[in-house]
């Protein structure tokens, strides 16, 4: 008994399968203590699911007599598994502790709890596992059988992003990173010297872990409020703790003295959720509501950087050098989310056993954080910018707003009718509205106490004013990186000076898909199936006003096959859309500000200098797809089945030139399963995956200018077609000398086998193994003197080194009963990751990556050396202790 | 029945009820697993109507027509059983499912991806024993579960970067609902994004400067289940934000084998650690005034 209720550790779901997350607890001891049950000897022939799948054999269960019984007329069994676990278990490597937390020494592995009370049919149930590591989990059951039940429970999931962290700073997990000493805010008035200090600090601080630990409790009720009402109430509150890696950039785009900083995390989420579900007859009901509020207990995050960072052009006089002695990020806001759904179904047994589902739900998401100003460093100036009072861009006085103001509303209706105009055949007819509304208003970069002092388009001398756009005066465009760099339009003389960001574009879009599907009974054994259906987007904001997918899908099942079931079919589907228009977004961009100038001779590259206009966003480009599925599982004898699947999905993107062009994903799958017996159960399986992906681009010609009157490959640039040449392939931004194309390839193999053998006296073996073999092979094709030249191209040659990735599991375990209410049970693990990845080359002993010469800014710093490898052996010695 | 109907009752040829005591006295090997579900104890201890109090006949139907020839492969009809064994007809199985569990959760199962595929109740369940803790599956846990026929699923938890599945912190049940729902992978949810943002609730926003393709679809630059990449990425950075970013500058740069450290004369940092994540950190979108780029 105390072996068989061992497998509460396994899986005890405490949302069901409609409304919310945190379906299981456990850890990852818990399959391997589920294995180590012993199988029921009286169940001695496997059946099979009607599919043909062999069911499980049962696990051995306590019979009524051995069930311990109270006065009281309570019955109660439980157990408890405690003991040591050893070896390498101490390993701090992230890839081995992602969501994992085990340590040598004492551990409680699992215990639980039954009791029930057959008079009135009463219940309570615990379990729990993992005590005081963080993959600990915990739940208490009690109610009354089919009539109600609360459930409370408590889980922890860690997730390790790296152990091999150089931390430069203190406060890592805080709103607040301080240099550690030797390192100066600011940095000196020596390059040279503060990438010596920071290499020393490197040298002598040891390695840091970045992790958070995910804690999620919660509370449920589930009861019937009548013969056809039932209700639930939940809620959960989960905080998340740590740090992860995040970076930094300084100075004007595209930015210099990247640096990895550590984000804190210090998040709560607060989850409500209440329904109400009724069936009656032909009707049945479904209505829920839900909130989740989630908090982020450090909104910014304020770090000293150790170099010195000098003003760019355009940033004036102040601040005086070395001022930047710190940056600041504005973190995940705190935001709501709401949302109620209706759902109904109306069954029509009498006209032709139809029935009718109809779904409604409303939601909102909401965030109206505080804004942060620009920069915490007082008294940056700009050319040609005088600030009015209270307008520092320092200050909250320098925003168009106050607050963030965003919302998004949420609309699905959903319906459905099905209808069987023959006993063979069953028609449905679908349509889906789904929306996502977003009523932010777009955020405008301008400062509206601000003037500029230049001379301005139409004005003859300096004048003070300022720029009015969508309603709002004053000076266009942005602080970067906390003043080190700038955006802004830096005076009022008809030059949109670039790329200056002057406006936010909220999105959101509108789906509507609909279509029918038919079902028919070919035979006794075998149906076929067909559905059309067309998806419209109508998208708010994006290059492309409409997309609509038009899909058509035939399936075959099989299910009378001598001892098997084949599962078949196909799935094309055709994506189109309205014009793309590669120029939506200028209306964002200070070029919005004025009109494109005529004159001859006039570089109007500000204008003409958004992007290519071969290529095409991923969610918008026109698209054809064909996808494949096929199952056959067979029963190759009584106690042995076989499940074999293929995949294939084929995706081409017709109309894009540049960006991605295709990609495919195919595997193919084989599952062995032999149980011949209740003491003995064999299974092995193999899956091979292949990805591939293609893309294009176009390097862009550094400088380049599009000038009125010039001559081009594309004709003479005119103010007519200087935007359009300006963004063509071929013209003089994108020569297309300086394409390149990358191709990518994924290749993936899992393994696995099992085998479970009792030896007798009640001494059960059981054995798990899987190898995953990841490989990913990224080639590429460009022009020698394009995109890149012929000194680099030897570098280049004509491929990334491939992404390599192998994990092994090893998970034996010997169980043996000591006496009828003891038992031990002996475990061994073996877990191996090795990883290969040129993100990371060379990372761990460079974290420096050093500028032209020891007195220049380095390249990057680097800190997180990246993932490694592990190979760990564990092992555990625990006693089963049953009540 | 056509495959996909609501549910009908079902015809029993006129047998009457015999009790659970008449099947036991065949059947305890049966009863000494059934005894410990979720169904024999609502059954037994607190049935809410005449069709539960009957026990095994609630799902099997009466008995008196099996009881005339209880060994005959030719009287099998006049029980419902759940194997491919016994051939009792999907449609007939699942109807005797329904007549308790219509709604609630089961609302979409007609017309879903598993019922056009012809799975039965007990193709995933399992009603006669406790294998799982809850919910009678036929494998102990919701994952080994599902794994019988998404193997490929089961290989991509296996990758690099994943979801915690493997390591018993998750279920597909957290993110799927297997009867059904509203949306064609059966999410518990009415989008993709309305799914994620269920444990990823600080990516939720909105945010004051977005990002197109992070608030329409999380699964533009991620799988859902693993991958080979960091982060559960389609595609290695910075290629994968090369995908959509034409734009001149370095968003159009042929990155390349050389700009790794060590791996030639120009390093770039747009290929090393986090790639372009390193200075653009808020790719899900920025709250701060000057967050166009995402760089605060």
């Amino acid at each position: 008994l105390g072996v068989a209720l061992a497998s509460t550790a396994a899986a005890t779901p405490f949302a069901d399968s409609a409304t919310g997350v945190g379906t299981v607890l456990g850890n990852t001891m818990s399959a391997s203590t589920t294995k180590a049950r012993p199988q029921d000897p009286a169940w001695e022939k496997a059946k099979h699911t009607p599919t043909g799948q062999m069911y499980q054999l049962p696990f051995a269960m306590p019979k009524a007599e051995d069930i311990k019984k109270l006065a009281s007329g309570w019955e109660y069994s439980g157990q408890v598994e405690v003991g040591f676990v050893g070896g390498d278990v101490d390993e701090r490597n992230a890839q081995f502790r992602m969501y994992q937390d085990p340590d040598n020494g004492a551990y409680v592995n699992n215990f639980s709890l039954q009791m029930k009370k057959p008079a009135g049919g009463y219940f309570v149930e615990l379990t729990g596992g993992g005590a005081g590591q963080h993959d600990q989990y915990y739940g208490l059951q009690f109610g009354r059988y089919n009539d109600w039940k609360v459930k409370l429970y408590f889980s922890e999931t860690p997730h390790v992003f790296t152990d091999r962290y150089r931390t430069l700073w203190s406060g890592l997990g805080t709103g607040t990173l301080t240099l550690l000493p030797g390192l100066t805010p600011g940095g000196t008035a020596s390059t040279a010297v503060d990438n010596a200090s920071v290499a020393s600090v490197i040298a002598n601080t040891p390695l840091t872990t970045l992790s958070l630990v995910r804690k999620r409790s919660g509370v449920r009720l589930d009861a019937d409020l009548s013969k056809t009402w039932k209700g639930y109430v939940s809620y959960a509150l989960e905080k998340r703790q740590g740090a992860r890696p995040f970076g930094a950039v300084w100075g004007n785009n595209p930015g210099n003295t990247p640096m990895e900083v550590a984000e804190p995390v210090d998040y709560s989420t607060h989850d409500v959720l209440a329904g109400v579900s009724h069936v009656s007859g032909q009707n049945a009901f479904n209505f829920r509501v839900s909130a989740s509020i989630f908090q982020n207990h450090i909104s910014t995050l304020t770090f000293e950087e150790p170099y010195r960072i000098a003003n760019v052009a355009g940033v004036t006089t102040v601040p005086a050098a070395g001022a930047f002695t710190q940056g600041r990020m504005d973190l995940a806001p705190s935001n709501q989310a709401y949302n109620a759904r209706a759902e109904y179904t109306r069954a029509m047994p009498d006209f032709y056993r139809s029935y009718l589902t109809a779904v409604v739900s409303f939601g909102r998401w909401r965030q109206d954080d505080s804004l942060i100003p620009y920069t915490s460093i007082p008294g940056i100036a700009l050319a040609n910018v005088t600030l009015l009072p209270g307008g520092g861009w320092d200050t909250t006085g320098s925003l168009s707003r106050q607050t963030t103001g965003a919302s998004v509303d949420t609309r699905l209706l959903d319906l459905t009718y099905s209808i069987n105009p023959s006993s063979d055949l069953n028609l449905k007819a679908k349509a889906r509205y789904y929306e996502t509304d977003n009523n932010t208003d777009p955020f405008l970069a301008v400062n509206p106490n601000a003037v500029y002092t230049d001379a301005d388009a139409t004005t003859a001398g300096n004048q003070t004013r300022g720029l009015t756009y969508e309603g709002l005066t004053g000076v266009w465009g942005r602080l970067l990186n906390d003043g080190s760099g700038q955006s802004v339009l830096l005076g009022a003389n008809a030059n949109p000076a670039g790329n200056v960001a002057i406006r936010s574009s909220p999105f959101g879009n509108k789906q509507f898909k609909f279509g029918p599907s038919a079902d028919y009974r070919l035979n006794k054994i075998s149906t076929a199936n067909l559905s059309i259906d067309r998806e419209i987007n109508a998208r708010e904001n994006r290059e492309r006003d409409r997309t609509w997918e038009d899909r058509a899908k035939l399936g075959y099942v099989n299910r009378g096959l001598k001892n098997s079931s084949l599962r078949v079919s196909y799935e094309y589907g055709q994506r189109r859309g309205s014009d793309y228009n590669s120029t939506y977004y200028d209306e964002n961009f200070s070029s919005a500000l004025f009109p494109i100038p005529t004159a001859a001779g006039t570089n109007v590259t500000s204008w003409a200098v958004r992007g290519n206009n071969g290529m095409r966003a991923i969610d918008l480009a026109d698209r054809d797809q064909h996808v494949v599925n096929v199952r056959l599982d067979t029963m190759l004898r009584t106690n042995l089945d076989a499940g074999l699947s293929l995949q294939g999905r084929e995706a081409e993107y017709p109309n894009t030139t540049y960006g991605l062009t295709g990609h495919s994903q195919r595997s193919a799958n084989i599952d062995l399963n032999y149980q011949p017996s209740p003491k003995q159960t064999i299974y092995a399986f193999y899956s091979y995956q292949l990805g591939r992906l293609r893309q294009h681009s176009i390097s862009s010609q550094g400088g380049a200018a599009v000038t009125i009157g010039a001559v081009t490959p594309l004709g003479t640039i005119t103010p007519a077609n200087a935007i359009e040449i300006g963004q063509a392939p071929g013209g003089p931004i994108f020569p297309l000398l300086n394409a390149w194309t990358v191709r990518s390839t994924d290749r993936n193999h899992l393994a696995g086998f099992g085998l479970k053998q009792e030896l007798g006296k009640g001494a059960i073996l059981n054995v798990d193994y899987s190898y995953s073999i990841g490989r990913t092979r990224i080639g590429y094709t460009y022009n020698v003197g394009g995109a890149i030249n012929a000194a680099n191209a030897v570098f280049a040659g004509d491929r990334m080194p491939d992404l390599a990735t192998d994990v092994g599991f090893l998970d034996a375990s010997l169980s043996i009963p000591l006496t009828p209410r003891i038992s031990a049970r002996l475990f061994y693990r073996y877990q191996k990751e090795s990883i290969r990845d040129w993100h990371y080359r060379n990372l761990a002993a460079t974290p420096i990556v050093p500028g032209a010469n020891a007195a220049a800014l380095p390249n990057v710093l680097m800190l997180d050396a990246g993932p490694d490898d592990y190979r760990v052996n564990w092992y555990g010695v625990t006693v089963q202790l049953k009540l | 029945n056509s495959p996909k109907a609501a549910p009908a009752p079902v015809d029993h040829g006129g047998a009457t009820y015999v009790g659970e005591a008449v099947c036991i006295a065949c059947h305890a090997t049966q009863n000494n697993q059934f005894m410990h579900t979720a169904h024999a104890n609502a059954f037994r201890l607190n049935p809410k109507n005449e069709a539960q109090k009957v026990s095994c006949e609630s799902c099997h139907g009466p008995g008196s027509n099996h009881l005339k020839d209880p060994i005959s492969p030719s009287n099998r009809g006049s029980l419902v059983g759940f194997t491919k064994e016994w051939g009792t007809p999907i449609e007939k199985q699942n109807a005797m499912c329904l007549t308790c569990h219509q709604g609630e959760q089961r609302m979409f199962w007609p017309g879903s991806a598993h019922a056009t595929q012809n799975l039965a109740c007990s193709d995933c369940h399992n009603p006669m024993a406790k294998l799982s803790e809850t919910g009678l599956l036929k494998k102990a846990t919701i994952n080994e579960t599902c794994y019988t026929c998404h193997q490929q699923q089961r290989a991509e938890f296996a990758k690099r970067s994943h979801m915690p599945l493997p390591e018993g912190k998750m279920s597909c049940v957290d993110c799927h609902n297997p009867h059904g729902s509203t949306t064609k992978p059966a999410l518990k949810a009415d989008s993709v994004n309305e799914l994620c943002y269920n444990c990823h609730t600080e990516k939720r926003g909105p945010f004051l400067w977005e990002h197109a393709p992070v608030r329409e679809n999380c699964l533009t630059c991620h799988n859902a289940h693993g991958s080979n990449h960091d982060k559960l990425l389609t595609v290695a950075r910075p290629f994968s934000c090369q995908q959509c970013h034409g734009n001149p500058g370095h968003q159009t740069t042929f990155f390349n084998a050389g700009q790794s450290v060590g791996g030639g004369a120009g390093v770039n940092s747009r290929v090393l650690g986090r790639s372009c994540q390193t200075c653009h950190s808020q790719v899900h979108g920025s709250n701060h005034p000057a967050g166009a780029r995402f760089q605060r």
